[in-house]
């Protein structure tokens, strides 16, 4: 960690002089913090104009009043409530709601433990690792609608190869329509999702194991700690940390998903996949209630928000 | 001269013997450790296989409750590849995603090696508000940003046009790239810009002749995240992109479903196809990758 290096003011002595002149040091510390701020501005201006301006505009129309189509004047429609009391009468908001935790739940689980699972594999030293490793981890990189598009073939209810390996496997006796079927739809759309996130979980778990000394694993060896003792006081402490960070980072991001859901089934069948993310873009872009939607994302953002800190707390480490 | 203190590189000549000595032979444990990573690549990778078998296979034999699992060799061809560049704009959709893309990581490498600089070398109560802004940008449902940034975006006149979506998707990746610079940052240290600059460097000369080579894994993390993310990018371009001339591979690709009939060999073709770039990116800089992940996770 470099948390000690401040600004230095008394290298303005030893400067070469020149460029500026000679400068006392309290005005080279204030040219100093004019550079600071500045290095930060587009950083700044890029998040201020593209995250806290929508925020603020989303707030804004979550609380106007009437039908309103032309977002550009939303000055012109009465202040109301009208929106909120809409969202939280509805008896579908807690339906909403729970199925956004149990999509996250679902995915985060498998995906750690694949991921984790994963890690503990690819940071042993074997012949060939170096081409297992990137291939472990290409989901990653392929586009989620990608993914959306060979799960919903691979699912299909009469011609999908899942149903067929798991015919061939004495699984299933017969066809399982995944995607179709609102007992399954659920389970349909968090298997293409969880496929996507576990390399994330692996690259942050190897990194994690390979910052681990050697020493530690020789000196249990010696203590005689047999490898389950390893893992649970050498290894699982120093993965702890990061392990948390990465759960709470997808977690979030995972409570919010969208483009997993939507071109799979839509919300539904019988709404059984809606969750707070594809339900806010139905009531935006379906039923064009821009207001109602706004205070959905409004509650949605609360909802996160609670989560996360739960999560924070109850990981005890503290994303910092 | 400025001079850089690194580890001194033994010479050639008296590494490689040691090497060849230092690397022990391969234990019966290791070839069961490849054996066992075959295995699970087989499961995990099954996807990728089914798209590219489904892209080679005609149709009608695929299209059976018991399909073959290995191509059969006299029907597999590529035919599909051509009918979906002949039928669709697939080569202009891929070009403006990979327009959106290069722009979204270039930006996102600049914006965020200044700022992770700023945050790392100047200790201010910005670090704590980045940190925050990062996990609480995370926080917001896509779908509630895109209103406004429609909004924002119709109302300057700007639909249509890739820029919308470039400057979205730099919104979208700069909290998280700017957090990881700032960790690579750290791990250089101050004293090599310190020698620069008295050696009568201004500071953005000393981060870019001195600074910036050193930081060659970090800015490749930061691009490959960026690349990562906007080439998959599907809600901002489908939103702000309603001209299907402008659209990217993804919403191209998105275009195929919901119609009455899915040409799954077309869509899979053109699936492959639109992974392609990210593969060759992914294979030359995963290993950044994951030594960028450490510092920006283990550190926060």
């Amino acid at each position: 960690m470099a948390g000690d290096t401040e600004v230095r003011p008394s290298d303005a002595a030893t400067r070469t002089p020149g460029r500026g002149g000679d400068r006392s040091p309290r005005t080279r510390a204030r040219r100093e913090k004019i550079f600071a701020y500045g290095m930060l501005t587009p950083t700044l201006a890029v998040v201020g104009l593209l995250t806290a301006y929508p925020i603020y505009v989303a707030i804004n129309l979550s609380f106007r009043g009437g039908e309103i189509a032309d977002l550009q004047n939303l000055g012109r429609y009465p202040l109301t409530l009208a929106n909120y009391v809409e969202v939280i009468t509805d008896p579908e908001l807690l339906a909403d709601i729970w199925r956004s935790l149990v999509y996250t739940v679902g995915v985060l689980a498998p995906a750690f433990a694949i991921g984790l699972g994963l890690a503990l594999l690819l940071n042993r030293t074997f012949p060939g690792r170096r081409i297992v490793r990137p291939l472990a981890l290409l989901p990653w990189a392929v586009p989620g609608v990608v993914v959306s598009a060979a799960f919903s073939w691979m699912l299909d209810g009469s011609f999908g190869v899942i149903n067929y390996l798991l015919r061939s496997v004495g699984l299933i006796e017969q066809n399982v329509a995944w995607l179709a079927n609102s007992s399954t739809a659920m389970t349909a759309v968090i298997i293409p999702t969880v496929w996507k996130f576990y390399p994330f979980f692996t690259i942050v778990l190897v990194a994690a194991l390979q910052a681990i000394p050697h020493d530690l694993y020789e000196a249990a060896r010696i203590d005689g700690a047999r490898s389950w003792q390893q893992f649970r006081h050498v290894t699982w402490p120093a993965l702890r940390a990061p392990a948390a960070l990465a759960i709470v980072i997808t977690g979030v991001g995972v409570f919010r998903e969208f483009d997993f859901i939507f071109p799979l089934t839509g919300g539904g069948p019988d709404n059984a996949t809606r969750t707070l993310a594809v339900r806010i873009y139905n009531e935006a872009f379906e039923f064009f209630s821009f207001g109602v939607s706004a205070a959905l994302g409004v509650v949605t953002m609360f909802i996160a928000g609670a989560l996360l800190l739960a999560a924070n707390r109850a990981i005890g480490q503290g994303v910092r | 001269m400025v001079t850089v203190p690194t580890a001194v590189p033994p010479t050639r000549g008296r590494r490689a013997p040691r090497e060849r000595r230092r690397r022990p032979p391969v234990t019966r444990g290791q070839w069961w450790l490849l054996a066992l990573s075959g295995a699970v690549l087989l499961v995990l990778l099954f996807p990728v296989y089914w798209m590219i078998m489904t892209s080679l296979v005609p149709s009608r034999e695929l299209l059976t409750s018991s399909p073959p699992l290995v191509p059969p060799l006299d029907t597999a061809n590529v035919d599909a590849y051509g009918a979906v560049l002949e039928s669709r704009p697939v080569g202009r959709w891929m070009w403006n995603s990979t327009l959106v893309t290069l722009g979204t990581a270039i930006i996102s490498l600049v914006v965020s090696t200044l700022g992770g600089y700023s945050l790392s070398r100047f200790r201010t109560r910005a670090q704590q508000v980045m940190g925050f802004t990062l996990l609480f940008s995370r926080m917001l449902p896509g779908t509630l940003l895109i209103i406004p940034v429609f909004v924002i975006f119709a109302s300057v006149g700007m639909i249509n046009n890739l820029w919308s979506v470039i400057l979205v998707n730099v919104a979208a990746t700069v909290p998280f790239t700017t957090w990881l610079m700032k960790s690579f940052v750290d791990g250089v240290p101050f004293e090599i810009e310190e020698a620069a600059m008295i050696d009568g460097c201004g500071r953005l000369r000393a981060l870019g002749q001195v600074v910036l080579p050193l930081l060659r894994p970090g800015l490749a993390t930061t691009f490959t995240y960026a690349c990562i993310l906007a080439w998959g990018d599907f809600l901002f371009a489908r939103t702000l992109m309603p001209n299907p001339n402008d659209w990217t591979i993804t919403v191209g690709i998105a275009s195929f479903i919901g119609e009455f009939s899915v040409d799954w060999g077309g869509l899979m073709a053109a699936g492959i196809m639109s992974m392609v770039p990210m593969l060759v990116l992914f294979f030359f800089l995963e290993p950044f990758l994951v030594k960028g992940m450490a510092s920006g996770s283990v550190k926060g």
